[in-house]
């Protein structure tokens, strides 16, 4: 009993980082076309710029979390004005500069903090029990942050303005223009809000697990994996698709070795791209 | 008869973009496919030459069925076309563009190509020679190294029709070839229509100009996505429905 | 008489890669260090992997698994070699065979992906292999990587090796070369610009992608397995998602455009990790700086310097405008 209940747990959890991320990640690659290489990077500079805060300079773990959005959400208006806007267009220099990105935030970081890992403190000390269900505080503050923040983000891309004007630009961005909408305007509200919810997910996981500056490299796959799964072109697909992949990997593990569960899951979602290689939700798009 | 078509339909989602399309084309013609804006005429070309699947009806060509057959099989068949947007190979010369497009006739194999045997450099020569006569007939000659993105439209739409000849068509279907060129440019490609008729090769022409009514031997009029009139320039210029589908309803009465 | 502009000829460039395989020939005959014999061995085998790359993308596609298929070059040639006794010679060419057929298979289906979506599928399949490749840990080391493979030759010097593989990047570019210099090339670029008009001159533009695809991936098979039988010891890391981006910067860097590109882009950059040890770290700063200065200042990479530097004195190389090129025919 405690066992599933912990598994479910996991999953939840899992999957509310892997749709923050890939979500992200999922809007970048269509509104801007951009494929970035990076973005496992950045959420791997949020938890680190959140540690920054909170263990070097000694602030108040909350405020340096929200210090640490707000910063990730000027270096997402930054990423879009001066690295990627001026390659739209042209995949082969959005490569260069994802690649080139992601070269130089881990290095930095590694630099910085050298390559051992590093704890970040939990915002919640201690343990949760009801029941028979028992986890960390932390794990279930984990949950509720992911879980709030991803039904404000449906909220937002549902109801509001620029939210619907991503939407669609992702998926015309010729006909959004005729729209009159600003595309500059949209990208650089996208970034901003990629890079801030990876700084969540970045900052959450690292005071669940650890540091280290390579951890954005097996986040990057995940986002991969779900925005694959869930197919071409689908921002809403990102939550089941997540939901899938977050499940498989924290249930998984329990039952086989790591190193297998990986494996399966990539070749579950090889096997289903070969029949059908536009994922689950996906849309032809040419 | 060369081109037959019956009751092509086409509908995507909710939206029935040709509708029991019938139509028959005799070797030796210039036809005319004319309709206001989004009658669906390039759909219908998509159908003919199997860019898109059409959702029920059939075409025969030459007494064959094409139907829903991949596109560069039907270009093997003997039909070639020109495209309104994104028309050429941009990257290559004017020049290049046509040899490229020798690309059926003569083929060369695979390993032919790797080893450049004699029979291969035959090949590109007679692809060669035959490109210059094209780029000649079209009026190019002049330009054949210049990139194909830098040449003015007029040139762009010629080379155009240069390159479908090169697949060595029985059936030739133009899209809206007389688009943005200028009255001179306009009576330069209906001159060479009439020399393509002359060599044998049909001709259908989507277009807007009414101007080509003259040189067509039949024409169909689309509106909507279904047939509206079928017949001689003169029939279809005086039907009501035709009138009504361009000009409004005051002016069909 | 006219030249045809498929058809390849006598050109300069060719002068110039004979001279350097000559210069490279005698190389070892001047200089005695095995450093720099190492560094141009993995320049060698990188090259072939590097421009099989490139062969790829000349028909509009840009993989990211690359080394996702020296990969399985590499582990098919050790299973034959170390755990069948093959000879290594014997099963590199098998190895090179066996991904070949993969990326047939594979690439079928990949094909009906354009742009972006089919890198995208690519890189994942280059993390699915290597995934799967580490469950048979007993046969590929896992992560910790595998060692003891059956070297080439059974001399510790590198001087077999290094002629060796300079014969072999040598024909592998002759091939590449002649492909894309011919028809078949020119087709894959027409295919590259438009797969409409290719399709309505008759060619089956699937199909030719999936075969450049394949004959790019063989190449890859074939690179990897050389670098297994010359290493002697290999790692995950040598294929895994950072192997194929670096890859991808070797032929980007150089200049996808140009035949030469992944040859400059891939000698200049796989030296740099090899000399600077001792600033282990701060190596993919090094990569990036280069990097953003080829992206900012060299659209066609390093190979189009000498034509952009030109391009500064004369007018003529930037191409004319509609209005010179009616002005020239009349």
């Amino acid at each position: 009993m405690e066992t599933a209940s912990t598994c479910i747990m996991n999953g939840l959890v899992t999957s509310a980082m892997y749709i923050l991320v890939s979500l992200g990640f999922a809007l970048l690659l269509s509104i801007m076309g951009i494929f970035n290489f990076a973005h496992g990077a950045i959420y791997m500079v949020g938890g680190f710029v959140t540690y920054g805060f909170s263990v070097a300079l000694g602030i108040n773990p909350w405020a340096s979390f929200v210090l640490s959005i707000i910063v990730m959400g000027l270096f997402g208006l930054f990423l879009e004005k001066f690295c990627f806007r001026p390659f739209m267009g042209n995949a082969n220099s959005m490569m260069i500069m994802s690649i080139a990105l992601i070269f130089i935030l881990e290095t930095g970081a590694n630099i910085w903090l050298g390559g051992w890992t590093r704890a970040l403190p939990s915002f919640i000390p201690g343990v949760l029990k009801a029941g028979f269900f028992s986890v960390t505080w932390e794990r279930f503050l984990t949950l509720i942050i992911g879980a709030v923040l991803l039904v404000l983000m449906t909220l937002l891309i549902n109801k509001t303005t620029i939210g619907q004007q991503m939407l669609a630009v992702a998926q015309d961005k010729t006909g959004a223009a005729l729209q009159g909408i600003n595309i500059n305007r949209t990208a650089a509200f996208a970034t901003a809000l990629a890079c801030m919810m990876a700084c969540v997910a970045g900052t959450l996981m690292a005071a669940l697990l650890s540091l280290n500056p390579y951890m954005g490299d097996s986040i990057l796959n995940k986002a991969i994996e779900v925005v694959i799964l869930s197919g071409i072109g689908s921002i809403g697909g990102v939550f089941f698709g997540g939901l899938i992949i977050g499940f498989l990997n924290a249930v998984l593990p329990v039952f086989i070795s790591s190193a297998l569960s990986e494996t399966i899951v990539l070749v579950i979602i090889m096997v289903i791209l070969l029949i059908r290689p536009k994922g689950l939700f996906g849309y032809e798009l040419f | 008869m060369l081109l037959d078509v019956k009751g092509l339909s086409k509908h995507f989602g909710g939206l029935q973009a040709v509708n029991q399309v019938d139509m028959s084309i005799n070797s030796g013609q210039i036809v005319g496919l004319i309709g206001p804006n989004g009658a669906g005429k390039t759909t219908i070309f998509n159908l003919l030459t199997g860019f898109i699947k059409p959702t029920s009806g059939k075409v025969f060509f030459n007494d064959n069925e094409i139907t829903a057959k991949s596109p560069h099989i039907i270009a093997a068949r003997g039909i070639g076309r020109t495209f309104q947007l994104t028309p050429l190979f941009t990257e290559f010369t004017t020049l290049q563009n046509v040899v490229a497009s020798y690309y059926l006739h003569p083929k060369s194999g695979f390993l032919d190509i790797f080893f450049n045997t004699p029979r291969y450099l035959r090949n590109e020569t007679y692809a060669m020679e035959q490109s210059i006569e094209i780029l000649k007939l079209v009026g190019l000659s002049k330009v054949k190294d210049e990139l194909a993105r830098n040449l003015p439209h007029g040139y762009q739409k010629m080379l155009g029709i240069a390159r479908a000849l090169a697949v060595k068509p029985k059936l030739l279907l133009l899209d809206e070839p007389l688009g943005g060129l200028n009255t001179d440019e306009i009576t330069f490609t209906l001159d060479i229509l009439v020399k393509l008729r002359k060599q044998g090769i049909t001709v259908l022409i989507i277009e807007h100009n009414m101007q080509i009514l003259g040189y067509c031997d039949h024409v169909v009029a689309i509106n909507f996505g279904q047939k509206i009139c079928d017949g001689s320039a003169e029939e279809v210029r005086k039907n009501p429905e035709v009138i009504k589908a361009y000009l409004g309803e005051q002016h069909a009465a | 008489m006219l030249k045809n502009p498929f058809v390849t000829g006598r050109n300069k460039t060719v002068y110039i890669y004979v001279g350097l395989v000559i210069v490279l020939l005698l190389f070892p005959l001047v200089v005695s260090s095995t450093f720099y014999i190492h560094i141009l061995i993995l320049s060698f085998i990188y090259v072939i992997a590097a421009g099989s790359l490139r062969l790829i993308s000349t028909s509009g596609q840009i993989s990211m698994g690359h080394a996702g298929f020296m990969g399985i070059g590499a582990y098919v040639s050790i299973y034959l070699s170390k755990f069948l006794g093959v000879s290594p010679w014997i099963s590199m060419a098998i190895a090179a065979l066996i991904t070949l057929i993969i990326a047939l298979i594979v690439g079928i289906p990949f094909a009906r992906l354009r742009g972006i979506y089919f890198t995208m599928i690519t890189l994942f399949f280059g993390l699915g292999a290597l995934s799967i490749e580490q469950l048979f840990s007993d046969y590929t080391g896992g992560y910790s990587g595998i060692a003891g493979i059956p070297a080439l030759f059974s001399t510790d010097s590198k001087i077999p090796y290094y002629y060796f593989f300079l014969i072999l990047v040598t024909v592998c570019l002759i091939i590449m070369f002649r492909l894309e210099h011919s028809r078949i090339g020119q087709t894959w670029k027409a295919v590259a610009q438009s797969y409409s008009v290719a399709s309505s001159i008759g060619i089956n533009e699937l199909q030719q992608r999936v075969l450049v695809f394949a004959i790019g991936c063989a190449f890859a098979g074939l690179a990897g397995a050389g670098l297994a039988h010359y290493s002697l010891v290999l790692s995950q890391s040598n294929f895994n998602l950072l192997a194929s981006m670096y890859l991808i910067v070797y032929v980007l860097v150089g200049g996808i455009a140009s035949f030469a590109g992944p040859i400059i882009g891939t000698a200049i950059l796989v030296m740099i990790p090899e000399m600077s040890r001792s600033l282990k770290d701060y190596v993919p700063l090094l990569f990036a700086a280069i990097m953003l200065i080829v992206l900012f200042t060299m659209p066609k990479g390093l190979a189009g310097l000498p034509a952009q530097v030109k391009g500064w004195f004369h007018r003529k190389n930037k191409g004319n405008t509609p209005k010179e090129v009616i002005n020239n025919a009349s």
